[in-house]
């Protein structure tokens, strides 16, 4: 599929060392370009192994909460200060990186979405909705470095992505609850 | 309702969240990078590497001019504007603070610039006037060598990056090291009462090891 094969020449060329020297370079682009497209390679990649492996997703995964958990899992874990400075530090834990987010949170969202209810899919919104609004308040407002390798400015301009992040994905929840249900979800 | 498969790896994966932030906090107790950079040197406790300072009153030598005694130690460079000013007040208050009979017989004071161009002794002689440092029992140094003063940071582990302005943005703690020359406690700058007194329970028990 013509698609998984885009998704594996995205991760591959996030991995080339000076695209992820710049992307990490900048600490917002870290955070809200590189680890997205990350996973956004595993979202790209799913299809392959989805064909490759139909019983193991539809026995391990078949209502899609185990899938959406393991993706909110290592969504949370990528947010913690550490875990950014580590990966910069620690070879090790860039290397995690560029396998947990494609394989531990791209692909288990692509298969797990369709599968949970649309309540679920409620419920995940709102869990990152909150989650983003507490980490802009706690980038903008908390008056020391987190981050060693970053400065104070870079950390406030993360704060106010992480805001605006919260507030399109506010204005999405308003949006489905009050002018639009949407339709009930298709299974393939 | 979910088969068996499903239920057990949806317990699978939590045991993995579990496992995952236990090891990524060093056991939920390091959130920043800072408190596990803090916690790792208390427990490595790395020895004072050999550099040679280069004080206000242009004197040259070793850590060894401090040995027998404990040497509280800042890291800061003289056109700093924001942090550097804190800190060496901060340490200026804590001097204060200890009792007078231990200064310079059981501790000593000693700023390290980690910006060695500018700040000469001329310029480290001007700095430590504002801060009411003698000279003596609290020194202001430059590293003239810009290699052993890298490897000095590298093993204190303190991280300091250049911003656009000329300036540099650094983590900052009060350092003690012991009278061997190992770092023995790294203490948060902030918060001067309570340095003081783990500094004064320290000297005290050295005074009288009853």
């Amino acid at each position: 599929m013509k698609q998984s094969k885009y998704g594996l020449a995205l991760l591959l060329f996030l991995a080339i060392p000076i695209v992820a020297h710049l992307l990490e370079s900048i600490m917002i682009m870290h955070m809200h370009m590189q680890m997205p497209l990350l996973v956004i390679s595993g979202f790209l990649m799913a299809p392959f192994f989805q064909r490759q492996f139909p019983k193991f997703f539809a026995s391990w995964n078949e209502n899609g909460i185990p899938g959406i958990l393991l993706f909110t899992v290592i969504m949370v874990y990528w947010m913690i200060p550490r875990t950014m400075d580590d990966a910069l530090t620690e070879l090790p834990v860039e290397v995690f990186k560029f396998i947990s987010l494609p394989f531990l949170a791209g692909i288990p969202l692509r298969d797990s979405w369709r599968k949970i209810s649309n309540n679920s899919q409620r419920v995940t919104f709102i869990v990152f909705t909150i989650l983003f609004y507490i980490m802009g308040f706690l980038y903008i407002k908390v008056p020391v470095q987190l981050c060693n390798n970053y400065l104070l400015i870079d950390q406030i301009t993360l704060g106010w992505g992480y805001l605006t992040l919260a507030i399109c994905f506010t204005t999405y929840l308003v949006y489905i609850a009050f002018i639009d249900s949407p339709k009930p979800t298709e299974v393939d | 309702m979910a088969n068996n498969k499903t239920s057990f790896s949806i317990v699978l994966v939590m045991l993995f969240g579990i496992g995952l932030f236990f090891i990524g906090t060093d056991g939920f107790t390091a959130f920043t990078a800072e408190t596990a950079r803090v916690n790792k040197l208390l427990e490595d406790q790395p020895e004072f590497p050999p550099v040679t300072f280069q004080d206000s009153k242009e004197r040259q030598y070793s850590i060894d001019e401090f040995k027998g005694n404990y040497v509280l130690i800042t890291f800061f460079y003289s056109a700093c504007t924001t942090v550097c000013i804190d800190l060496e007040m901060n340490m200026s208050e804590l001097y204060d603070k200890i009792p007078k009979k231990y200064i310079g017989n059981g501790i000593d004071f000693l700023s390290i610039s980690f910006d060695p161009k500018r700040d000469d002794p001329a310029k480290l002689d001007l700095y430590k006037n504002m801060f009411n440092s003698d000279g003596e029992t609290w020194r202001m140094a430059r590293i003239p060598d810009q290699q052993e003063l890298d490897g000095l940071l590298d093993e204190f582990g303190v991280i300091v990056i250049p911003d656009d302005y000329g300036n540099y943005a650094h983590n900052s703690a009060f350092y003690l090291v012991n009278p061997n020359g190992k770092l023995s406690e790294v203490m948060d700058f902030r918060h001067v009462d309570a340095a003081a007194e783990t500094i004064l329970a320290i000297l005290d028990s050295e005074a009288d090891p009853s």
